[in-house]
């Protein structure tokens, strides 16, 4: 039984202009697939241009040629104050440096897409409280994150992509600033999310171990994909198709 | 996004930042203090002026005969004078707007005696009306009459402090006959009136210590002890009184020109007629030029102050470009980055306004406290001054917070 294909790419280049004549090409043709449910890693080398895949996968960045639809939704047409909505409601960015906002406390970072989602105050505070007690977060909802270790951190931040319960989470190395130890845990946080929530997880890593971890895994070089690979203990039938 | 959790974020901001956010607001604080105290002083002023205008008579309009060129030597003819039928053509003209019209003559100065008491006195030939256009008040006895006018009656109304020291301050001096000397006289007069001088405690009309006592006789009976009016039929000067919803100045104007018509081609003489609104008006015109020189300063110091705002919001946009690349990820629009700018620079500018606001308020009050006129300070301008604040704050926060709203949220991520 096949599932909804979340996300659809077709021939996605990105390509930078540093001036004329010079033209940057970052990601060559891209074409992938992904299916509600699925928890995908992504890997290569630094460099490869993984987080260019993943802003474009996010919203947040717009490719140079391709097409790219997102629950069936073609990205081209989407202004500006459309992506900003989907990347409200739909994405959950989960960053390697945490991206926190400094000044605020772990409940009101977690509240904040909320609060461009225009979630009411009360609601926003009380789902705020919950995310943090589901990454077991809920003794820090005040503290500020400087006053927080990087697993924390990066515990609050899982909880904030999760605010608005977005159909895809994309995390960009979420253990890369972590140790060992603190990464497994992060990394039992998304296995939980997926299993409990089914929530479609792409999560960009170094870690082969980790990758390993997930049920299926892309490979770039330099800008291409080079291998599209199921991982063996994972057996989801017709949850990916070959590219 | 709604405003409170904008207001908020402002606020921590400004918070984390107290002395950055102070020096910023200087500009602002120092030119809404200088509009707030100017507006303060001025309405002080006005309404000191208006009270003052109410006492001395305000509606109050001087007429009077003056040589049309000083230097050379004028001769007012008999012809020249203002006759008493012409008086009252003029009153049956304007009824509507003539309230009194009194008549006075100086008498110089002399000295009153009874008994071993003597005191310098200055004496004026007063009409019936005269105490009514000029407020005097009237404590014991009763003021000059038409029969007192028509008999050349030597009656004195005299001012408490003499009564004072003639009679003590309960004694009845009323019926009392007091000798005056001056120059060329010598009369006996009973007095039949007492009267309270006007003490007027604003130092916009101070026009020097007068300590002398005036003490009014009938204008009758001191035109006929001076041998250069006694034979004179028609008046020289007078004073009208205009009602209440006049306009003094205008009618003034009216006046004069009703009264030129009666004075031959040839006369040396013309007619003035100044009403004390106007001399009045002057005064606030002075303040209204100081107020618009202190406001220009204003302006420019609002206008420095505008600009800091500006560049502190400039650079506050570049230290939290991650933050607003984060903030965009997350889902913010445009349009909600740009507003927490804007409103973080308005909060910026009202608070600096409210500081101004209590400080030229405070340097308002103590000004017209130091000057005698003590006032509130005036609540329109304090509202505007509070707008105004907030529209500058909009006005020089909005290039700012446009940059912000612009960021490429994949720059602002990046930003180090
Ligand atoms: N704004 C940009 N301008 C020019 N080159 C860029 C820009 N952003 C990324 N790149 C380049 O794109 C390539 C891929 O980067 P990236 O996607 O961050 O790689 P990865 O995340 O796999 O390490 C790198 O060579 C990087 O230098
Ligand atoms: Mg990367």
């Amino acid at each position: 039984m096949m599932g909804n294909k979340i996300i659809e790419m077709r021939g996605i280049v990105k390509s930078y202009y540093l001036g004329t004549p010079n033209e940057l090409e970052i990601l060559h043709g891209i074409d992938l697939d992904v299916y509600e449910g699925e928890f995908l890693s992504i890997v290569g080398a630094s460099g490869s241009g993984k987080s260019t895949l993943m802003n474009i996968l996010g919203a947040l960045d717009r490719p140079t040629k391709g097409h790219y639809y997102l629950d069936h939704l073609p990205m081209e047409n989407v202004k500006d104050d459309g992506l900003s909505q989907i990347r409200n409601k739909k994405i959950g960015f989960v960053f390697q440096t945490f991206n926190l906002i400094p000044r605020s406390t772990a409940l009101k970072n977690v509240a904040l897409p909320m609060l461009y989602g225009g979630v009411s105050r009360s609601e926003r505070s009380r789902r705020a409280t919950e995310l943090l007690q589901l990454v077991e977060m809920g003794g820090r909802s005040h503290h500020r994150p400087n006053e927080l270790s990087g697993g924390q951190k990066q515990r609050v931040a899982i909880a904030r992509a999760m605010a608005n319960d977005p159909a895809i989470i994309l995390a960009d190395e979420p253990t890369g600033a972590l140790d060992t130890h603190t990464g497994r845990l992060v990394m039992d946080i998304f296995h939980r999310l997926h299993q409990e929530q089914g929530k479609t997880i792409i999560l960009i890593t170094h870690n082969s171990e980790l990758a390993e971890e997930t049920q299926r895994t892309i490979r770039l070089r330099d800008g291409s994909i080079v291998e599209n690979r199921k991982n063996g203990h994972y057996q989801l039938e017709g949850c990916y198709e070959s590219v | 996004m709604n405003l409170f959790e904008n207001i908020r974020l402002a606020l921590e901001g400004l918070r984390a930042n107290k002395m950055r956010a102070l020096l910023t607001m200087l500009g602002i604080i120092i030119g809404i203090a200088s509009v707030m105290a100017i507006s303060t002083l001025g309405s002080a002023m006005t309404g000191s002026v208006t009270k003052t205008m109410d006492k001395i008579g305000g509606k109050n309009i001087m007429v009077s005969l003056s040589p049309k060129n000083y230097d050379t030597q004028s001769t007012l003819q008999e012809d020249d004078l203002i006759t008493q039928e012409e008086l009252n053509d003029f009153r049956s003209t304007y009824t509507d707007q003539i309230k009194a019209i009194s008549f006075s003559t100086g008498m110089g100065s002399g000295q009153l005696n009874s008994g071993f008491i003597h005191k310098d006195v200055s004496i004026t030939g007063a009409s019936p009306d005269y105490g009514l256009v000029n407020n005097i008040n009237l404590v014991q006895g009763r003021f000059i009459n038409e029969r007192d006018i028509d008999g050349t009656r030597n009656v004195i109304i005299i001012d408490t402090t003499l009564r004072n020291s003639l009679v003590g301050v309960d004694g009845d001096v009323i019926g009392k006959e007091i000798q005056v000397d001056t120059k060329s006289t010598n009369e006996t007069y009973t007095v039949i009136g007492v009267y309270e001088k006007l003490v007027i405690d604003n130092p916009l009309f101070y026009m020097g210590d007068d300590t002398r006592i005036e003490c009014f006789i009938p204008i009758t009976t001191a035109k006929s002890l001076n041998p250069d009016t006694a034979n004179q039929n028609g008046y020289e000067n007078f004073t009208i009184m205009a009602t209440s919803n006049t306009d003094s100045a205008a009618f003034a104007l009216t006046t004069k020109d009703y009264f030129i018509k009666g004075l031959g081609p040839l006369s040396d003489y013309t007619i003035q007629a100044e009403s004390l609104e106007a001399i009045a008006s002057e005064a606030t015109g002075m303040l209204s030029t100081l107020s618009l020189g202190i406001s220009v300063i204003a302006g420019i110091s609002l206008l420095v102050g505008g600009i800091g705002v500006m560049n502190i919001m400039l650079v506050s946009v570049t230290e939290r470009t991650k933050e607003i690349g984060i903030r965009k990820a997350l889902g913010a629009r445009n349009s909600a980055i740009r507003s927490q700018f804007i409103i973080e620079a308005m909060i910026i500018c009202l608070i600096g306004g409210m500081i101004g606001v209590g400080l030229g308020s405070a340097l308002g009050i103590m000004g017209s406290t130091l000057m005698k006129f003590p006032t509130n300070p005036p609540f329109l301008p304090m509202i505007i001054a509070l707008c105004f604040s907030m529209a500058i704050g909009v006005f020089f926060g909005f290039y700012p917070a446009n940059k912000a709203a612009k960021l490429d949220p994949i720059d602002a991520l990046r930003y180090e």
